[in-house]
């Protein structure tokens, strides 16, 4: 009798996180274009040196009409390329800052309210759905109001107004991960309730947190340019919303002031719903590439 | 029957844990509001080009303005009790009456956006869905990332430029032509070429966000079990879209949406300010300006209230689509 | 597949029937088309902001003015110089002491509710004003009594002359008001002030709020065919590319304080439809300053102020910031006073060496990128006191000088300036009015530094002589020695600076092509709009 030797059956892998973001065209653009946006904000003073909001020359200059200033002049004679240029800066760190802000309140709240559950759950939700029932937007002018409307004011206002969102998002995956198999595991252990919340829940729950975050950048720059539509922006920095702000006046016969912030606007923003896109479809174990 | 005591049961609940909510609105509202700056007779006295110290120190008694927080909280209380919104400084009218007399118009806005945002964003969903991986979705696909990536107003600059400036087909401002009694067709015209523009700026952003959805929940739910059941059983393949599919795949744009209300109110307030739209958000605009604190807390309760309600709708008419929804 | 292709084509070639299906109005015949259809003929006007309240008895809001000036009128009108018109008045006389004022009243005027018009209610009037009336107060201030010897004359007796006195008179200034309908209870909160009933041309009808107000022609009106106009419009519209629109396809007619963006009105008046004129702003030029607050420790230094007006170009403020619709000015008196204004070359001129020069023997020198920081606050009221601002932070960094913008809205600025007086300098713009007296005086006279006051004396300047020689032009009869007391005034404040005056703001009135008979009213749109024509006359009304 022969021995037929069976062949271990050979086990492939699914492909990595890493591996599945960097196949993703989605997130290729996206993350492409937030790059070069930033080094665009970091590099300012390299290609425009000089005061962005100084009136350099002739006002209500088209783009092209001088080589001098390739994207035109605003109606005080300010350059707008540089404009843009330094604008990133304000927008995004508005942006990234409001967003970080929301994220670690969010946190804070929703994984103490999904954890520990109970009265204080309920308390925490019951505050959560306070902040999520006023108009965001309503409550982001009071706030600005309150102070003067100066990037970290406006950052501030944003954060708050978006922090919900979060809240309710890390409540629920947190109310689920807290059955998990590893996290009694952990308790058993005798890890305590803080250990197990940053160091066994949260990283599980950083997938959503990330799609998420992505999505409350976006939608804080367009927040940021709403509020400089209706006057509320920092007149100290330019900023994309606050271009568009000032160039209104001139819509009818000097349109590219406020289509060309527009532009950058969506730009970045696109760029960062892409990512969002990609992360989300990246990070779903489903339609990750199995790699034999 | 079960049903019914089962819905009852829900919809007593969720109205009862409201109550705190709308509370807890008021209080942060009132806090909020007294640390802005200045108070509604500063703002009289500035409009009005100056007045004597007299008259301010009468006004803030006449208003109330002159007690402390407590008291005034206290005081805006018992009248809310009374149902009485109290008395706008500014205005030199019952809250009640200027808030009610614009919430037609803010809610024609809101519900117009909203119907429109969910029929197109909807209907581009299920094209998307239906065509996935073809060149009409990705060309629908990028047409609609665009559109939810640009702000609204500026989106509504645009077309005031195109529609209004440019080839005059729209009106840009108000809710309808002055100076002219029109009745029946003339009047409903009239009242809808003046609601076009704002109610498509207001809904840009969500018909791009309801495509986006229906198109992953369409795809998600296409590969359910269920579908591959009902097309093994030789179902007519519309009827699987619509009544399988696209039935279970609204289930969370429903939710979104009684969820978008509130945002809504907010997106209003800057399309209002653009095509003078004389609405609730406008009106609360120059409610924060004008330091109106009842008027701004009888806006803000009455739109908390109207999240509320929708909110609580969403819930049942989830709980009567979904037999699985309990009462905790 | 529930669709096919050819299905989708098909339902998508259907999509340009359904849009031009819809009807639309050919551009700028809205009203037009308005008052074919209903045979009135009316009057579109713009208001922005809308106005608090609807009687400028004891406010000086210009949308209110506006608003008022309608339906509430004063004893007299004036032309662009400022010349006393008869408005209820029909015949005045001043003593040659100064002291009293005789008016004779037009007779057979009725206020809209049917009552007759007589001098008791000139006399309840002008008190009323005295007292609620911002500016009213010191306009009136030596107001004894006004005597009513018969129906249809009044006399002001004054304690001491008040040479400006004859140009207070305008409807929206001191408006007449009815005495029967305001002697009893509280004027503040008497309900006609937002339903009035005046003796104007045009009767208030209905306020839609955040929309319009409605007002219809009085056909008992003491003009003779007048008002043309059955129904005149007050429109809100808070967004300028809305507004831009609405002149444009004509559902605006006309529109003061440039109700457009200065830069499109070579374009939009191109076509002919539309016109535009700065007359009609005479009764109150707004001036551009900036005004310091002394009590900061740089900004009471003279060098410093001096310093920082030598590095300011007025042509630029006059061209970039305000399209060329301004007039430098160096004195805060404007230029439609003749007689009192002050005309010796700007001692200051722009000079950035200069303006170096004086910072750097004042032992302020240049630390890292600027000697030292200041905030500015622009006033928040439409964008072009921001725009200076903007262009003063640029002037003010070529010295050294960083200079940083503050945002903020109305209310909170002005808490800040004149309540706690939390501020640098601000670009402020304060109408002089009909009178150097009653609109500049109260900028630089030390009894008028009020704190809580909105629109006082901000700066804290004190300067004794200045006193006296605003007090003595107050009463100061004499034209000639008046004229001198204001020169001696200006020569002395534009050498001390403590405010700069800019440019004088020239307002821009927008207006269809067939509106007319308004641009000769001293106060252009604020006044009655009686004359306003429409274009053609050929169509009857009742």
């Amino acid at each position: 009798m022969s021995i037929i030797a069976i062949q271990p059956t050979k086990r492939g892998h699914s492909e990595s996180v890493w591996a599945a973001l960097r196949r993703n065209p989605a997130v290729l653009t996206g993350a492409g274009i937030l790059i070069l946006t930033l080094a665009m904000a970091l590099s300012a003073e390299h290609f425009f040196p000089g005061d962005p909001m100084d009136m350099v020359a002739a006002p209500l200059l088209w783009p092209g009409a001088d080589p001098a200033y390739p994207l035109g002049t605003d109606s005080l004679g300010r350059d707008v390329a540089s404009g843009i240029a330094y604008g990133a800066r304000a927008s995004l760190l508005i942006a990234l800052s409001a967003t970080l802000l929301s994220v670690t309140l969010g946190v804070a709240v929703g994984a103490l309210a999904g954890y520990h559950g109970g009265r204080l759950g309920d308390v925490l939700m019951r505050i959560t759905e306070v902040f999520q029932t006023v108009p965001s937007f309503l409550l982001v002018i009071v706030i600005v109001a309150i102070g003067n409307p100066t990037v970290n004011i406006i950052a501030l206002a944003i954060g708050i107004s978006s922090w919900p969102t979060v809240a309710r998002l890390i409540r629920a995956e947190f109310r689920t991960l807290r059955e998990a198999d590893f996290v009694t595991a952990a308790r058993s252990q005798g890890f305590n309730n803080r250990t197990i919340i940053l160091h066994e829940i949260l990283p599980n729950a950083l997938a959503p947190l990330v799609v998420t975050a992505s999505i409350l950048v976006a939608s804080a720059i367009l927040i940021e340019a709403g509020l400089a539509f209706l006057g509320m922006s920092d007149p100290n920095k330019p900023s994309w919303g606050g271009m568009i702000g000032s160039g209104r006046e001139q819509i009818a016969s000097a349109w590219f002031l406020t289509a060309l912030p527009g532009l950058a606007i969506i730009f970045v923003v696109l760029a960062l719903n892409m990512l969002g896109d990609g992360l989300n479809d990246a990070l779903n174990p489903r339609l990750r590439r199995y790699l034999p | 029957m079960v049903d019914r005591l089962r819905i009852l049961r829900l919809a007593r609940r969720t109205l009862w844990q409201a109550v705190p909510t709308v509370f807890g609105i008021l209080l942060l509202n009132f806090l909020l509001l007294r640390l802005i700056p200045g108070d509604a007779v500063d703002v009289l006295a500035s409009e009005s080009g100056g007045a004597t110290e007299a008259t301010l120190a009468l006004w803030r008694s006449h208003f109330g303005l002159d007690l402390n927080l407590g008291q005034q909280l206290l005081a805006y209380l018992t009248h809310l009790a009374h149902l009485d919104l109290g008395v706008s400084p500014r205005f030199n009218m019952p809250v009640s009456q200027l808030v009610f007399d614009r919430l037609p118009n803010t809610l024609l806005l809101m519900v117009g956006a909203l119907g429109l945002a969910l029929t197109i964003g909807i209907a581009a969903g299920v094209l998307m869905a239906t065509w996935v991986g073809r060149w009409p979705d990705r060309l629908l696909s990028l047409a609609v990332l665009v559109l939810y990536s640009a702000p609204g107003f500026w989106i509504g600059l645009m077309a005031v430029v195109v529609f209004s400036v440019t080839l005059g087909w729209l009106p840009s401002d108000g809710i309808e032509t002055l100076g002219l009694d029109l009745h029946g067709m003339a009047w409903l015209t009239d009242r809808l070429k003046h609601t076009v523009l704002p109610v498509l700026t207001l809904s840009t952003f969500y018909i791009a966000l309801y495509a986006r959805l229906t198109r992953a929940s369409m795809l998600e739910v296409q590969r359910q079990d269920f579908v591959r059941t009902a097309r093994a059983k030789g179902l007519p393949p519309t009827r699987i879209a619509v009544r399988h599919v696209l039935r279970n795949a609204l289930l969370p744009v429903t939710t979104l949406a009684g969820l978008h209300f509130a945002a809504l109110f907010g997106g209003a307030a800057v399309t209002e300010t653009l095509f003078g739209w004389p609405g609730l958000g406008r009106l609360t605009l120059d409610a924060v300006l004008s330091r109106d604190y009842n008027l701004l807390l009888g806006i803000l309760l009455l739109s908390s209230m109207l999240v509320v309600l929708v909110n609580v709708s969403m819930d049942l008419l989830q709980a009567w689509l979904d037999p699985r929804i309990q009462v905790e | 597949m529930s669709f096919s292709r050819r299905q989708l084509l098909i339902g998508l070639s259907a999509l340009p029937l359904l849009g031009a299906s819809v009807p639309f109005l050919p551009n700028a015949l809205a009203a037009a088309a308005a008052e074919a259809a209903t045979g009135r003929r009316i009057f579109n006007l713009l208001v922005n902001p809308e106005p608090p309240s609807l009687s400028s008895f004891n406010t000086t809001a210009g949308t209110t003015v506006t608003a008022s000036s309608k339906v509430l009128e004063g004893l007299l009108r004036y032309d662009e110089s400022l010349t006393p018109q008869p408005g209820l008045a029909v015949a005045w006389s001043v003593a040659a002491d100064g002291l009293s004022y005789r008016f004779d009243l037009r007779q057979g005027v009725k206020w809209h509710d049917g009552q007759p018009f007589t001098s008791a209610d000139v006399a309840f009037s002008l008190d009323l004003i005295k007292r609620y009336h911002p500016r009213g107060g010191s306009t009136f201030a030596n107001l004894l009594a006004v005597d009513t010897p018969d129906q249809y004359t009044a006399v002001v007796r004054l304690a001491k002359p008040a040479p400006y006195l004859l140009r207070a008179f305008a409807g929206g200034e001191t408006p007449i008001l009815p005495k029967h309908l305001y002697e009893t209870g509280d004027p503040l909160s008497n309900p006609h002030n937002n339903a009035p009933i005046g003796t104007g041309p045009y009767r208030f009808k209905r306020w839609q709020r955040g929309s319009y107000i409605e007002f219809e022609r009085n056909p008992d009106y003491w003009g003779v065919d007048l008002p043309v106009v059955d129904t005149l419009f007050l429109k809100v519209a808070p967004d300028s590319a809305a507004r831009l629109a609405a002149f444009e396809n004509g559902s605006l007619d006309a529109g003061g304080q440039s109700p457009v963006p200065l830069s499109d009105l070579a374009r939009i008046t191109q076509s002919g439809k539309l016109k535009f004129t700065t007359r009609g702003y005479a009764y109150s030029v707004t001036p551009t300053m900036l005004e310091f607050n002394l009590d900061h420790p740089l900004l009471s230094r003279h060098e410093v102020r001096k310093a920082i007006a030598h590095a300011i170009d007025r042509e630029v403020i006059k061209k970039v910031v305000y399209y060329g619709y301004a007039d430098v000015s160096v004195s805060p008196i404007p230029k439609n006073f003749p007689q009192y204004l002050y005309t010796a070359p700007n001692p200051y001129p722009f000079d950035i060496a200069k303006a170096n020069t004086l910072l750097d023997e004042a032992g302020l020198p240049k630390k890292g990128n600027a000697r030292f920081s200041l905030i500015l606050d622009p006033l928040p009221y439409g964008d072009s006191y921001a725009r200076t601002a903007a262009y003063i932070r640029s002037a003010l960094a070529r010295i050294g000088i960083d200079v940083q913008l503050r945002s903020q809205d109305f209310p909170t600025y002005t808490k800040r300036i004149y309540t706690d007086r939390d501020f640098d300098f601000a670009v402020v713009g304060m109408g002089t009015m009909f009178d150097p007296t009653v609109g500049v005086q109260r900028l630089f006279w030390s009894k008028n530094f009020r704190k809580g006051l909105p629109f006082s004396n901000s700066t804290h300047y004190n300067n004794p002589e200045v006193d006296r020689l605003l007090e003595q032009a107050a009463v100061e009869t004499d034209e000639q020695r008046r004229g001198d007391l204001f020169k001696a005034f200006q020569k002395i404040v534009i050498e001390e600076l403590p405010s700069i005056t800019l440019v004088m703001q020239q307002q821009v009135t927008v207006f269809s092509a067939r509106v007319t008979g308004f641009e000769t009213d001293g106060n252009g749109l604020d006044g009655s709009l009686s004359d306003v024509r429409l274009g053609d006359e050929a169509i009857a009304h009742g």
